[in-house]
């Protein structure tokens, strides 16, 4: 029953309507995501790569085309997609604990499982003792381990991550880069993820996806094989990093220019 | 001390002067008790009692409309900012009523109710209602996109994103609205009172000023006042409480200076 594609999109086309007119946010998009891969679109500003995420999170309609998760059309949200906001989204009137529970409450798991799974994710992203915190306590790098820890609680098998890391300063979006390579290595999740960081798209992705500018079209596809288990120093400065981040930066650098 | 002078130095210098050009007969005691005999006629009033049952009924209605038109109002302002059909059907009830002033209204609820509780109630319900129909729904529609998206895809069903994300969310406003009505309320009663009832602070207004003892009337104004104040800085312990989740900044602005 299982494809080999978790992730299936066909010819996917998405317009709106501006005071201008009819405008093409995306036009004949193809996508195909193997189950555990992690993939990372990279793109202009204004290219509709979020857009493309939200189509597939569900929040957002298509106008042609197949999108299709598990062998499955996308008609709505659901808990087998799991998202994560720029902006973190996290409740600000609820706890650390309260967030990363709140989507376990609303599937109706009991009190006591609940306790635990909570837990487990806060020490799974290093916030033991704040538990008891309101967002506004937190500095951006824990609201969005919060945000992540929330998404995971509710276990889903893929991962849609819009700009997850950009809001955060430079040292943190590294940390958090390794913390979201540990968690994808140890979930063994589908993960697709929008960025307009170079470095982090190729330090991160299994494959980088370059998409073009209004209408927003897949471009171009690279295949990143660098061995992680090395180290972010060893592959940060190894040829292969480079050679692929050059390439990478200067796709999405002529789309940028194409779109002037 | 200085905070204190800060905080009461003007009412004190004002006070004084009032007491000060009726004493030496600049102004006629006639037009104006000094503030000795207002004084005086409200500790005649508080010793009598006859100040404590009226400011009960008083408070008794303001407080029992603010509630009905609160939850009515969250209610309705929820509707309108989720539902098209129903922003179109109340959107231009809203509309037309917002700038209605209330109280015109007191005569007619008087043919239907009679005088007494009900008519008081319903004229302050009527009247608390739309700052909490307009503060809510402002609030719900300035909700963002994203905590609305992230509890759908955390399996929320609607009613638990009305009940858990949007009301929350909107918190701040709804409480903004509610103070706002909380003075519309004490407004609504005293006035509803004078025409339409036999108990209240502003019937007992009403009748000293009628029969001229004003020393009364103005003890009278001075209890309400004092009642009004006490419920307007309870109402803002209330919002600071709830919101204690809020950044400080945006909490303290709707508990408003002070």
């Amino acid at each position: 029953m299982q494809g080999v594609s978790h992730i299936r999109i066909e010819r996917l086309s998405k317009h709106y309507e501006s005071r201008e007119g009819r405008v093409t946010a995306l036009a004949e998009i193809d996508l195909s995501v193997r189950e555990g891969e992690f993939v990372v679109i990279v793109g202009p500003s204004g290219c509709g790569k979020s857009t493309l995420l939200y189509i597939l999170g569900g929040f957002l309609r298509h106008d042609a085309g197949t999108v299709e998760v598990a062998g499955r059309p996308v008609t709505a949200p659901g808990l087998d997609r799991g998202v994560v906001f720029q902006e973190y989204a996290l409740f600000p009137w609820l706890t650390v604990a309260g967030n990363i529970a709140y989507g376990l409450t609303s599937i109706g798991m009991a009190k006591d499982l609940r306790a635990g799974v909570v837990e487990r994710l806060v020490k799974m992203i290093g916030l033991g003792g704040f538990e008891n915190r309101y967002p506004r306590e937190l500095s951006g790098g824990m609201k969005q381990r919060v945000a992540i820890a929330r998404t995971l609680a509710c276990d889903p098998q893929i991962l849609l991550l819009d700009e997850p890391l950009g809001a955060l300063d430079a040292q943190t979006r590294e940390v958090m880069q390794d913390e979201l390579l540990r968690i994808w290595e140890a979930t063994g999740k589908t993960v697709v993820m929008v960025t307009h960081d170079v470095t982090e798209a190729v330090y991160l992705a299994q494959r980088v996806l370059v998409m073009s500018s209004r209408p927003g079209r897949m471009v171009e596809s690279f295949d990143v094989q660098v061995d992680r288990g090395q180290g972010r120093e060893a592959v940060m400065l190894s040829d292969e990093f480079n050679g692929i981040r050059n390439k990478v930066w200067l796709a999405v650098r002529q789309q940028a220019i194409a779109a002037q | 001390m200085k905070g204190l002078v800060q905080k009461w130095g003007a009412i004190v210098l004002g006070l004084a002067l009032w007491e000060l050009a009726v004493v030496s007969r600049a102004v006629d005691p006639g037009f104006l008790p000094a503030v000795h005999t207002i004084a005086a006629a409200l500790w005649d009033l508080v010793t009598a009692g006859e100040v404590w049952t009226n400011l009960f009924a008083t408070t008794y209605r303001a407080l029992i409309g603010l509630a009905a038109g609160t939850a009515v109002g969250v209610l309705v302002g929820m509707l309108m900012a989720t539902s098209r059909a129903a922003n179109g059907f109340f959107g231009p009830l809203v509309a037309m009523t917002y700038s209605l002033p209330k109280a015109s209204l007191v005569p007619l609820f008087m043919l239907w109710f009679g005088i007494g509780d009900l008519t008081n109630i319903l004229s302050v319900l009527l009247a608390t209602l739309l700052p909490v129909v307009v503060s809510t729904y402002h609030g719900v529609k300035a909700v963002p996109q994203v905590l609305l998206w992230s509890a759908q895809a955390m399996g929320s069903s609607r009613a638990r994103i009305l009940t858990r994300v949007l009301l929350p969310a909107s918190m701040l406003h709804i409480l903004t609205g509610t103070r706002i009505a909380l003075g519309f309320s004490w407004v609504l009663t005293i006035s509803a009172e004078m025409i339409a009832a036999k108990t209240g602070i502003g019937k007992l207004i009403f009748f000293y000023g009628e029969s001229g003892a004003y020393a009364y009337m103005f003890a009278g104004i001075i209890a309400i006042v004092a009642v009004a104040y006490a419920a307007d800085r309870a109402m803002v312990w209330v919002i600071r409480d709830a919101l204690h989740w809020e950044d400080s900044a945006d909490a303290a602005d709707a508990a408003g200076a002070g």
